[in-house]
């Protein structure tokens, strides 16, 4: 059974609208990342469904019921916060098990909840100190535990790694992964770093000016975004977006942008002609030689970040990034050739995906 | 003597004469005020120049005196019943009234916390005459309840305002971890926001308390019976009676300001320190 349903969610905020005909559905286990640019309404929507914001239209729905009506303490949702929001007047103990004391759980009960979380988070030497007394990244483990603690039906986590520094950021990123399928709770997550939203989801949801653009797996998302700005949004660099023409000869489709064209061979579309913009991951770029080097460019800059290099080349008017392996060797000023798989093309006519196949 | 030195010499020289000067004239009635009131009427009277105390001439039979003799210890009762009352008065509407104007959205949210401080803008004076007639036709004068009223209209005003500002500076999210976490709204008030602002709360107790305990036009005009005066009123009803002898009014005097300055020195510390640190990011 789906955990959470959203449907038809809308708020606004006096004339600005911050959320638009929101349609969710979130599986019971699976963690659910919700990904955008900041003031995409992603937080918000988190907000509606704690039940921190009222929607002004729409339902959502929790394990089979409405929980329009209810007020957040009523819903059984816990949420960590991206300031963490602990109570520093109480100790990191009390502060784990005051959701369960205002739940009025036994004592008995509440202390061993609280001990059981802080030993699954490696917390149990901090218990009786306040959180100032905390680091950055003990205290993002005692909004975690306070959530934890609780066994809620749903956990809201917004943007809880953002104020980590970044190497600790990636810790927790790989011990939240694990801490999921440990726990296996269902969890809404609240990010605007892609690479966090690719790592942690089951499901990624992105989002812009209210409105979800694409709903899919980390996979799907990066091999078919539905739209030019999920396309330009997640991965890392970027994908490249160039401006152009289509025009097909005798089932022979080419591409012709400012100042280059590119044959698409063997590429069928519903499309024969038009503007278009095509989108080429900078990984589908080969430099190579022969034959399929089809593409002539000249390298502008060449980033080494260690692991591979980063090109900046231009292509006509455009300029385009593509990687190239550690070891090849490659200077700026030069020409080089590229060969373009084109199974890998995207295309887009005003911003949407158009279906392509390579027969 | 180069010039940057001479410089910082005068400075230093003003500096300490002006301390000198401030703390001397602000230090000097209140320590003749309390020499006074121990030593024997005769010393006054002989050598009222003397300002020294000696230790073996202090007496406190003013003290004695003024709290038995001339009803005294009904009037710190008294006074003490007011200030008490206006400060639970004035904390808690205030704590209530501020967190809804802080959090809460409702009509008339904005002109409420505009207006706040206008009431404030109303000198005492121009209020006294009219809440006299007022209270006098309704035969309710002569009475410290009504004067509670009128003190908790005074404080509140202030009160609201400064509580309005430090529960705004709270953080929200800290609240909405609470109403998460099993809190209702007033759960949240007195778990989470009441805790956290000690400090603010402890300000504006001391406000509300020194302007009870101190306040005089209010009780001067509103009180009639001897046994429903507070310590302000009953000093100057001393210090009318021409037959009594001064030291009598300083031992009132300081019966009136030491507890004040005992409680101020004792909230000093607890008044300006935060306590929300570590509630949010590192």
């Amino acid at each position: 059974m789906p955990e959470l349903i959203l449907k038809g969610i809308s708020k606004r905020f006096g004339k600005q609208e911050a959320l638009c005909d929101v349609q969710l559905v979130v599986e019971d286990g699976e963690f659910c990342v919700l990904v955008g640019p900041s003031g995409c309404g992603k937080s918000t929507l988190l907000n509606v469904i704690a039940g921190l914001i009222p929607q002004d239209e729409g339902t959502v729905i929790l394990e089979g019921r409405s929980i329009d009506r209810l007020s957040p303490r009523e819903r059984d949702i816990a949420m960590v916060f991206q300031s963490y929001a602990l109570y520093p007047h109480m100790t990191v103990a009390q502060n784990l098990g005051f959701g369960l004391r205002m739940r009025k759980v036994p004592k008995g009960t509440v202390r061993e909840r609280v001990h059981e979380v802080a030993r699954l988070l490696g917390i149990e030497d901090l218990l009786e100190r306040k959180p100032r007394d905390l680091s950055g990244g003990q205290r993002q483990r005692v909004a975690m535990g306070r959530a934890l603690v609780r066994r809620p039906k749903l956990f809201l986590l917004d943007e809880p790694l953002s104020n980590l520094d970044a190497r600790l950021r990636a810790n927790v990123r790989l011990e939240l992964k694990r801490l999921h399928q440990e726990v296996r709770g269902t969890i809404v997550y609240v990010t605007h770093d892609q690479v966090e939203a690719m790592t942690l989801g089951d499901k990624v949801v992105v989002m812009r000016d209210g409105r979800i653009r694409q709903i899919g797996t980390p996979e799907a998302i990066y091999a078919r975004p539905a739209d030019t700005f999920v396309a330009s949004f997640i991965g890392s660099p970027e994908m490249n977006l160039l401006r152009g023409r289509l025009a097909g000869e005798q089932g022979r489709l080419s591409f012709h942008g400012s100042g280059f064209s590119v044959e698409l061979k063997g590429v069928q579309t519903e499309l024969e002609e038009g503007e278009v913009e095509i989108g080429i991951r900078p990984e589908d770029l080969e430099i190579g030689s022969g034959a399929d080097a089809t593409i002539g460019a000249t390298v502008e800059m060449v980033s080494d970040v260690g692991s591979e290099k980063y090109i900046l080349a231009r292509l006509g008017e455009e300029t385009i990034t593509l990687r190239a392996p550690k070891g090849k060797s490659v200077r700026a000023g030069t020409n080089i050739q590229l060969i373009l798989n084109p199974a890998h093309i995207h295309i887009f006519r005003r911003g949407e995906r158009v279906e392509a196949s390579v027969g | 003597m180069s010039r940057e030195r001479l410089e910082a010499g005068i400075i230093r020289i003003l500096r300490i004469s002006g301390l000198i000067f401030f703390a001397v004239i602000v230090a000097f009635p209140f320590y003749w005020m309390i020499v006074s009131s121990l030593k024997p009427l005769e010393d006054i009277v002989l050598s009222p120049a003397n300002l020294g105390l000696h230790p073996g001439k202090v007496e406190l039979g003013a003290y004695r005196e003024v709290l038995f003799d001339h009803g005294f210890i009904t009037y710190v009762f008294n006074s003490v019943y007011v200030s008490v009352a206006t400060v639970v008065l004035s904390v808690t509407l205030a704590a209530l009234g501020a967190y809804a104007v802080a959090r809460l959205r409702f009509r008339g949210r904005a002109i409420m916390s505009y207006s706040i401080l206008l009431i404030y803008m109303f000198p005492a004076i121009v209020l006294v005459i009219p809440l006299y007639v007022l209270f006098s036709r309704l035969a309710l004068r002569d009475s410290i309840h009504v004067l509670i009223l009128v003190y908790l209209a005074q404080t509140l005003p202030v009160a609201l305002y400064m509580l309005r500002s430090y529960f705004q500076s709270l953080p929200e999210e800290i609240e909405y971890a609470g109403l998460m976490d099993g809190c209702t709204r007033f759960g949240v008030i007195w778990r989470i926001v009441l805790p956290l602002s000690a400090p603010a709360l402890a300000t504006v107790s001391l406000y509300s308390f020194m302007i009870a305990w101190n306040e005089f036009l209010f009780a001067f005009m509103f009180l009639d019976s001897p046994e429903k005066f507070t310590l302000s009123r009953g000093v100057v009803q001393l210090a009318g009676s021409v037959h009594l002898s001064k030291q009598l009014v300083m031992a009132a005097s300081v019966m009136v300001t030491v507890p004040v300055l005992l409680l101020f020195l004792f909230f000093e510390r607890h008044l300006v320190r935060g306590l929300t640190a570590g509630a949010m990011k590192g």
